[in-house]
């Protein structure tokens, strides 16, 4: 398989939010704007990468019974590295984002892409896989966010986009990531449905 | 006294782990489609929230922070959890087969369960003592298994209804637990 | 048993590069974080008491007898080497959580120079407005002398702090934390008849 065909799967044929519905914790917890989308599709893309690298890099050495139990540990120091290198350099960005940053290493994606991909396939392949998830992911945040920033707070960015209206504050409660994301999935079920 | 009342409340009620601060929601959205699975499930993530709760909170207060490794957090405390929710498996699978069998893969799945992991960082973030963590942790699962009886009783009428194909399934459960957590927010000013 | 042993032994190794990994990055970004936090208490009080050019911890001195909870730190500013103005961290307990909050005094003129709220979990749109300068503001140059008030309609008193639309409770929680910290501020500090520092234990006339 070409190597673009690794990375477009992960944007749009298996987007990991919309299609394999995994890591909706973040997904709907630090959506209230398009700012901390970014962030957090950054963040996560960065320890993907990472960890499939490695795992990729390893994948003859370790043993087949202890493999997740070593995915685990793997994930675990890069998500560490990534909480503290954002604490020091995009303060701002860590508080947003908070408890979550640490919470990327339940992510489902991540453990689910090393299993199913990295220790099968040799690096460069796995680097793509990597990107493309992590690129589809931080594309689904950010439509997320856009609608709970834009209808909750009427900016885009920090940006006023809805001058002069009150902006529905329900979009950036927990309601409004509810809602939002189970709308989307419902719209991307039917456009799927039309085309197949 | 009154502070665990207040930490028994907040965690239920006010600040539900699932509809108010977003963990857990993978099993949430997976198992809540029979009462029965979700009383299973409530009652599993209960055994590993208290357990790991307690346990992480040990490592962390004789261990990370008397020798200055706080970074080791993340890693030391999914490492417990992963062994716990391996213990766990061993133990259903000895005396519970029928359960076992009903939960499937969301058994191991719980490791995965940000709700664990968050209980056990927030445990150290609100500086608890060991009686506290026990009783916020306590709390969180039946906060947890709470929202998950709710759901599956919402869902299994919800098998009847006439529903839009598009949004079946996942979609219209996201929009019930909205719904959910609306009704939630008005907890809010309780205490 | 040699096939567990050896699994172990790998896991080991594994966990033991990934500390290691893990202590390198922290010996770079340790320093970097501490320094980070630090400036930004320095700029917190900067905003709070911008005439101060040196400000102090002397929590322990001044919070030593029985004081409110919830006053967490009493700060003092110097200028030219002269105290000039009080900064106390306070928290008080808000809508869905607590709220944190620096105020600033100046001793001269025993006002209230400014608050900055540091932290807080109040509901977006409603309580969160309390971080937003024009509610902050509503608490500059208010005398010290008497305890602050909260009202729904335009302040006709002077201590009189206007609620946030919808948000009372928020308001009251700020306002609140604010008169603890000014009631510290008018026992230890505002009763000068001469201007210095009255430590506790000291007399009015005898500032030291």
């Amino acid at each position: 398989m070409s190597l673009f065909n690794e990375f477009s799967k992960g944007v749009i044929r298996e987007n990991p939010l919309f299609r394999l519905v995994l890591g909706c914790c973040p997904a709907l917890a630090i959506t209230t704007s398009v700012e901390n989308g970014l962030g957090m599709g950054a963040a996560f893309t960065g320890v993907l990468v990472a960890s499939n690298i490695a795992i990729s890099a390893m994948r003859n050495i370790i043993p087949d019974s202890v493999r997740i139990p070593a995915y685990i540990v793997i994930i675990a120091a890069f998500v560490t590295m990534t909480d503290q290198l954002m604490h020091a350099f995009t303060p701002a960005l860590y508080t947003s984002l908070g408890i979550f940053i640490p919470l990327i290493v339940v992510n489902c994606i991540i453990l689910g892409r090393a299993e199913a991909f990295a220790n099968k396939n040799s690096i460069i392949p796995s680097i793509f896989d990597a990107l493309g998830m992590g690129v589809g992911f931080t594309l689904a945040l950010v439509l997320v966010c856009s609608f709970r920033e834009v209808l909750g707070a009427g900016t885009f960015l920090g940006m006023p986009v809805l001058p002069g209206s009150t902006p529905a504050i329900l979009m950036i409660l927990p309601p409004g990531g509810f809602i939002t994301l189970g709308c989307l999935l419902g719209l991307l079920n039917k456009f799927q449905k039309k085309s197949a | 006294m009154q502070e665990y009342f207040i930490i028994v409340i907040s965690a239920i009620l006010i600040n539900n782990i699932v509809l108010s601060q977003f963990l857990g929601i993978c099993p949430f959205l997976g198992v809540s489609k029979k009462l029965s699975a979700s009383l299973g499930m409530g009652g599993a993530v209960s055994f590993v929230l208290v357990l790991a709760g307690a346990l992480t909170w040990m490592v962390q207060t004789y261990l990370l922070n008397p020798f200055n490794i706080g970074y080791l957090q993340t890693l030391a405390f999914i490492l417990i959890i992963a062994s716990l929710v391996q213990f766990v498996e061993m133990v259903m699978k000895k005396y519970s087969p029928t359960l076992y069998k009903a939960l499937g893969i969301y058994l191991p799945l719980i490791t995965t369960n940000c709700a664990v992991l968050g209980v056990a960082i927030i445990n150290i973030q609100k500086e608890y003592t060991l009686g506290k963590v026990l009783v916020h942790s306590l709390s969180h699962a039946a906060g947890f298994t709470l929202a998950l009886v709710l759901m599956s009783g919402i869902r299994e009428r919800l098998e009847d209804a006439d529903i839009p194909e598009s949004m079946q399934g996942t979609p219209i459960a996201l929009v019930t637990a909205a719904l959910m957590s609306m009704a939630f927010l008005g907890f809010s000013g309780l205490i | 048993m040699r096939d567990i042993i050896k699994l172990a032994l790998f896991l080991l190794t594994v966990t033991g590069v990934a500390g290691a990994g893990l202590s390198y990055v922290n010996g770079l970004t340790g320093p970097l974080i501490e320094k980070q936090i630090l400036q930004q208490k320095i700029d917190g009080f900067k905003e709070v008491y911008p005439q101060g050019d040196k400000v102090e911890n002397e929590s322990a001195n001044y919070l030593k007898d029985p004081h409110d909870p919830g006053l967490k730190e009493v700060n003092i500013a110097y200028r030219n080497g002269i105290p000039a103005g009080v900064i106390y961290a306070v928290e008080s307990k808000g809508y869905s959580g607590p709220i944190s909050l620096l105020a600033g005094f100046d001793i001269a003129t025993a006002k209230i120079t400014a608050i900055k709220i540091l932290s807080q979990r109040e509901t977006p749109g409603l309580g969160a407005k309390a971080q937003e300068s024009s509610f902050q503001d509503r608490y500059k140059n208010k005398n010290s002398a008497e305890a602050l008030e909260v009202t729904k309609k335009a302040p006709a008193r002077e201590n009189q702090i206007e609620a946030i639309t919808a948000s009372t409770i928020t308001t009251k929680a700020v306002t609140k934390a604010v008169n603890a910290a000014r009631e510290h501020f008018t026992i230890h500090f505002a009763k000068a008849k001469q201007p210095g520092l009255i430590r506790p234990g000291g007399t009015q006339d005898e500032p030291i």
